[in-house]
């Protein structure tokens, strides 16, 4: 039983990893993530705002009151702020991946195959989200190599485990947005209509900080679960180098959630005796 | 090895199909036949496990498809209305991937998405991207998809449509050769596709089964109702009493018919079951200096049974056969 279902989700995810490369449409959203995420890069880095400049700004600083600032740690700071933009940056894009994931399979029909076919729901969901994922782990590799040739020039060098931290977060983050944007996608035969929904619910958990917030009072207990809940939140302590247990508990919720509601919405189109 | 026992299915709170029931015996194939919104492809869906029906039960393999359907899903090959193909693939990776996920082993896989793409004549397109073929080529890639893993039970809903006449026979062919072998059910509104292919036939109009029978059974019941026409001139009752006279003949009346010339009318003569009466009436109506300038044998057609069981207002002298 148990070859067969792992030879189930790797056909899924083949056929889904061939899916993103035949597809104009991947092409055109990778080259617009990886047009904006160069332009903060060099503006974050470089600009007339940047982290160089702000630096260079604090030692005058320090120089003209003759007492030295705490020096600006450069290459952490710079990695915080990028992968934190890139983390926003992500919520827009991911939408736009897993908007097809099942409408597209609804609309063309295939999903009469699959659903006639001896493979598990659960099987087909895995695959696309393995097959999702890696392809938005394919749009995030070339920032690693700017990455890699800006941090290379920093003195001392930067801790290692930060940026694998980082960008393992921005990996778990976006395999929960993923996730529940299958889920959506499930449900529709639209994928339009799929990717506004995925928007909306994006932007709910990237607001539920603020929402929080502005609990108080009798509200503060639901304030503080709300703020637990936030993706956004966990994502900015992993980014910021903080592995905390209870985040990547809450990550990985999501993508269980998405995936038991996934299959559970496919099975409700096969069982349901209405 | 297909039973189907009371099956229907409402959506909302119109009924697709109510109390259908049957049975394909192992190694049969069976013509599901009706006019378009009959409940052909509602059927199908539940017998493939795609759709759960409302009442009733159907068992493929002796495995219930709403109870058991990963056995049952195991079992069947399925060509739904619109073939569920990729457009993004090559033919042959289509067929490896649909091998793949109906459990076909690794090192089998290979020698069938080759046989099925023999049997299905689509191997000169092997490495074409299904977007680019013509609908007679997907039409067939759907059905070599279905067939890939050598399932026991094949269900095909409509296979032909779509097809050129030459394609038309080849896939009628390939659809006779699975027989033995395996159990097909296949839908289709094309009444010579039953008579060509099935050994058996279902007639279902508006959600409920009116006929199941053998094609043979069906074709004697109907032959029954053949007969003859004739164009007579002369004294016109004479005629009809000399014809009602004929022993075999069941019924004779007279047509309407306004081009004619004078004293000439139009008979129809229907035989009973079994009785051969065309030597007779010639013979009598020569023998009643009658002037015979047209006869012509009236066969019964399947078209003919298949548009009394789904026309509502029966015309006076139909009789519908019975269901067996």
């Amino acid at each position: 039983m148990m070859p067969s279902i792992v030879s189930n989700i790797i056909a899924i995810y083949r056929k889904e990893l061939q899916g993103y490369f035949a597809s104009p449409l991947a092409y055109v959203v990778a080259g617009v993530f990886w047009l904006i995420a160069g332009i903060f890069f060099v503006a974050i880095l470089l600009g007339p705002e940047g982290i160089i400049a702000q630096a260079a700004l604090r030692d005058a600083q320090g120089q003209q009151i003759g007492v030295p600032l705490p020096p600006l740690d450069v290459p952490y700071e710079f990695l915080k702020i990028f992968l934190q933009i890139m983390g926003s940056l992500s919520l827009f894009v991911l939408p736009i991946l897993s908007m097809s994931l099942y409408a597209e399979e609804r609309k063309r029909g295939t999903l009469e195959l699959l659903a006639t076919s001896p493979i598990t729901n659960w099987a087909v969901a895995t695959g696309k989200l393995l097959g999702v994922l890696t392809f938005f782990t394919t749009m995030v590799l070339p920032l690693l190599g700017y990455e890699a040739i800006a941090l290379s020039a920093s003195s001392p060098p930067i801790r290692p485990e930060v940026p694998l931290l980082g960008h393992a977060g921005l990996i778990l983050l976006a395999a929960s947005v993923l996730s529940l944007g299958m889920f959506i996608s499930s449900l529709t035969d639209s994928s339009i209509l799929a990717a506004f929904l995925t928007f909306g619910l994006v932007l709910l958990l990237w607001v539920l900080e603020l929402i929080a917030s502005s609990l108080t009072g009798f509200w503060l207990p639901v304030g503080e679960a709300l703020r637990h809940l936030s993706l956004l939140k966990h994502y900015n302590n992993l980014v910021g180098g903080n592995l905390d247990t209870s985040g990547l508990a809450v990550f990985a919720s999501y993508i269980f959630l998405g995936l038991f509601l996934t299959a559970q919405s496919i099975d409700a189109l096969r069982f349901q005796r209405s | 090895m297909i039973e189907v026992e009371n099956l229907s299915k409402v959506y909302g709170s119109t009924p697709a199909i109510q109390n259908v029931s049957f049975t394909v015996e192992p190694g049969e194939i069976m013509g599901f036949l009706g006019p378009n919104g009959a409940g052909k492809t509602t059927t199908m869906r539940i017998l493939a496990g795609y759709l759960p029906a409302t009442a009733g039960t159907a068992r493929i393999a002796g495995y219930d498809v709403h109870e058991a359907s990963l056995e049952v899903r195991r079992r069947i090959g399925y060509l739904p209305e619109n073939p569920p193909l990729y457009p993004e693939m090559t033919v042959e990776g289509f067929l490896h991937f649909v091998a793949q996920i109906k459990g076909v082993r690794g090192r089998d896989r290979l020698r069938q998405v080759n046989l099925a793409m023999e049997r299905c004549n689509i191997e000169d397109k092997r490495r074409v991207l299904i977007r680019k073929l013509s609908k007679g080529y997907k039409q067939r890639v759907g059905i070599a998809q279905a067939i890939v893993h050598d399932p026991p039970a094949i269900i095909l809903d409509e296979p032909t449509v779509g097809l050129d006449p030459r394609q038309i026979i080849e896939v009628r062919n390939l659809i006779k050769s699975l027989a033995g072998s395996h159990t097909v059910i296949l839908s289709t509104h094309i009444l010579p596709e039953v008579s060509m292919t099935c050994s058996r036939v279902a007639i279902i109009n508006r959600g409920q089964i009116a006929v199941t029978n053998t094609l043979e059974n069906l074709m004697a019941e109907i032959a029954g109702g053949s007969g003859y026409e004739l164009e007579v001139e002369g004294d016109v009752t004479a005629a009809q009493n000399r014809l009602q006279s004929i022993a075999g003949v069941r019924l004779v009346e007279i047509l309407p018919s306004s081009d004619l010339p004078e004293n000439r009318a139009l008979f129809r003569v229907l035989s009973a079951p079994g009785a051969e009466i065309g030597r007779e009436i010639a013979a009598v109506l020569v023998a009643a200096d009658l002037g015979l300038y047209e006869m012509r044998r009236n066969q019964v057609s399947l078209e003919d049974v298949f548009l009394k069981l789904t026309t509502s207002e029966p015309s006076p002298n139909d009789e519908i056969p019975a269901v067996s």
